[in-house]
């Protein structure tokens, strides 16, 4: 039982000034084992947020960040799964089916986690799954104004996945959650 | 199981003050309770011609237990040659210089037989006599064949006393064993899942290979990881992680010394994973005490004892077992681990004062010596002989022993328990009376090696404490 926290495009201090408080007051230390960031957080500071959540962080490189150092894109096993993160601005057209799977056949991965567009998005396409963990401060993108603050939080187990959305619609905290099974094991490595 | 306090059992009918001077002498002049202890009382006297310091029975364990085998049959004579014919104070007042014992001899060997075929034979019965299985009991039971796990659960009414209930009681027990763990050490995702897939089957399983958007589902509002609500099965999950955290970590330092607790073998850790569950589960039904340290001392050698059962059934519910059978011996004492009850007359404050009055009765110049003399208060040393059982005082054969003693008293074990602690203070008086403070206590909190066997005789000769008698409990 495996927690992963998925989130992204939080744009301190450039375009939101903080995560929403209602998310600050979820998100304590001590429950989550890795924390997986699509990127453009900006400053150091939420870095260092991020790493009192979790000792495992992983983060892509958006192209707002003043952390130069981060990979452009990164993978990870966890459990069965192999995750893949990029930002996704790389990725043209921004938030297109059939070339964020292009990426997922490069990486080789089950899971591939970007952003870039702010918008929650979870797809099953070509055997693998894609997800979008949106903006976690509902900053504005280069697309759209209209965000909501959503991240994602996946619960891995054995060959299962619960993926639990989080997203704050009108001041309150909605959570789904979808439920995803790997149909073959990968081999360990 | 306590039958009128008041009742004073036959073997402290002896008259009393002059114990107090036989003691000093290290003399016994009790006779055996079994039979065939003639005998052997005899070949006690005539060692002691031979070897003035005592013979075989009083080497101490001074090495932990690799040497299992043959501390048994050491304990094993012990037991059986009533009581081990005793050593004197001379042996006693030179702790560490014990000689080696002769080779074990045959009416050792004898006696040991003769007292696992009484056991066997007490147990074997359709109605057991849980009475004389206490007696036999306190003698020391054998360290083979299971017996000693099957008069464990006998002795704390685990099992019934008729045998044809036994397979009953025991599978009942059992199962509700494993559906206690079910509901209560469950994770949440297997929670989550279970819960799903009662909720009907999800049409996502089924429809694998259909691209597309991922459908999302609507959850009860307190059923996602971070939620912090109470009733949330996550959030009682991680509010348990720091008690679990604990328990591991005081699992990890349980006897270093015993290949079957520590290191990290599979069986080893298949053990340890059996008490953090059953720790754990007592933590959970028990939210007043939770889990407090040294509760995995007293699970030990409970646990111990029924995995090494030779019986393959009962080795393999020996985690079931365990559990009921802990929860049993804890019943009494429980009150000893809650803070809050320290100060009341059931809190372990009031069993300590308890032990100084039962020193008081039996030895007043001791007593006397440690209260005013040197100060050391019973607080020091006794709070981790009485809670823990006296797990930590001694090498884990003895405990054993001990607790065979205590677990035979028909007084129940807390009376058993606190002669036990009062004896410890009167086998070691001369070295307490020659010390001041410090040596004292230090002597106190890291107990000498001694002949286990004096010990309980001793412990059992005792005058009771008549002065605070409580009539009902």
């Amino acid at each position: 039982m495996v927690l992963v926290l998925a989130l992204g495009d939080l744009h301190v201090p450039h375009r939101a000034p903080d995560l929403p408080a209602k998310f600050k007051s979820m998100l304590v230390p001590g429950k989550i084992q890795h924390i997986i960031c699509t990127g453009n957080l900006c400053i150091k500071e939420v870095h260092d947020y991020l790493k009192t959540l979790c000792p495992d962080l992983h983060i892509a490189r958006g192209e707002y960040d003043e952390e130069t150092r981060y990979p452009e894109t990164k993978t990870l096993t966890i459990g069965q799964f192999k995750l893949g993160l990029c930002h996704g601005h790389q990725v043209i057209p921004w938030g297109d089916l059939d070339s964020l799977a292009m990426l997922q056949r490069q990486l080789d991965v089950d899971i591939l986690v970007t952003g870039h567009t702010h918008q929650f998005t979870a797809y099953k396409h070509e055997g693998g799954v894609v997800i979008n963990p949106g903006s976690a401060t509902g900053a504005y993108s280069s697309i759209t104004y209209d965000v909501n603050p959503s991240f994602v939080l996946m619960d891995i187990d054995g060959l299962r996945v619960v993926v639990y959305v989080y997203e704050l619609i009108d001041g309150e905290v909605k959570v789904d959650k979808i439920d995803f099974k790997k149909t073959t094991t990968t081999t360990a490595h | 199981m306590l039958k009128s306090k008041l009742k004073i059992p036959d073997k402290t009918r002896k008259p009393f003050p002059d114990r107090l001077g036989s003691l000093v002498a290290g003399f016994d002049s009790r006779d055996g309770e079994n039979g065939g202890s003639g005998a052997a009382l005899e070949f006690g006297e005539e060692l002691e011609t031979i070897q003035p310091n005592g013979f075989g029975s009083d080497r101490e364990f001074e090495e932990p237990d690799d040497g299992v085998e043959e501390e048994c049959a050491q304990d094993e004579d012990a037991a059986g040659g009533a009581g081990g014919g005793e050593p004197d104070l001379r042996a006693r007042q030179r702790p560490n210089t014990r000689e080696g014992s002769g080779p074990v001899s045959v009416l050792e060997v004898i006696a040991a037989d003769e007292k696992r075929s009484d056991v066997e034979h007490e147990i074997s019965q359709e109605e057991i006599n849980l009475e004389k299985l206490q007696r036999i009991a306190t003698m020391g039971l054998p360290d083979e064949g299971g017996l000693r796990a099957t008069s464990w659960k006998l002795l704390l009414g685990y099992l019934p006393p008729s045998r044809k209930l036994w397979e009953k009681e025991l599978s009942e027990n059992r199962l509700k064993y494993a559906k206690l763990k079910e509901d209560l050490l469950i994770s949440p995702s297997e929670f989550a899942r279970r819960k799903n897939l009662n909720s009907g089957p999800c049409e996502t399983e089924a429809g694998s290979d259909v691209d597309g958007p991922l459908r999302r589902h609507q959850i009860a509002q307190e059923d996602h990881p971070l939620s912090l609500g109470k009733a949330s099965v996550w959030n009682q999950y991680f509010e348990n992680t720091e008690v679990a955290e604990q328990i591991d970590r005081d699992l990890q330092r349980t006897h270093p010394d015993m290949k079957f607790f520590s290191g990290e073998t599979v069986i080893s850790r298949r053990h340890r994973e059996a008490m953090r569950n059953i720790l754990l589960l007592f933590a959970k039904l028990n939210p007043a005490i939770r889990y407090v340290q040294g509760m995995n001392e007293v699970l030990a050698p409970i646990y111990y004892v029924f995995s090494t059962d030779p019986n393959e059934q009962n080795a393999a519910n020996a985690e079931a077992d365990s559990f009921s059978c802990f929860v049993r011996l804890l019943g009494d004492s429980v009150d000893h681990f809650c803070q809050q009850l320290d100060n009341s007359s059931v809190g372990i404050l009031s069993t300590i004062s308890r032990l100084s009055e039962l020193l008081k009765t039996n030895d007043e110049e001791l007593w006397r010596h440690l209260e005013f003399t040197t100060r050391v208060e019973p607080q020091f040393y006794a709070f981790r002989w009485i809670t823990l059982l006296l797990t930590q005082e001694f090498s884990f054969q003895s405990i054993l022993r001990i607790w065979d003693s205590l677990l035979g008293n028909p007084f129940g074990v807390q009376d058993m328990l606190l002669r036990v602690c009062c004896a410890m203070l009167l086998c070691v008086k001369s070295k307490l009376l020659r010390g001041d403070f410090i040596a004292n206590l230090k002597l106190l909190q890291h107990y000498p090696d001694i002949n286990i066997e004096h010990l309980l005789q001793v412990a059992m000769d005792l005058t009771p404490d008549t002065s605070s008698y409580r009539l009902s409990l």
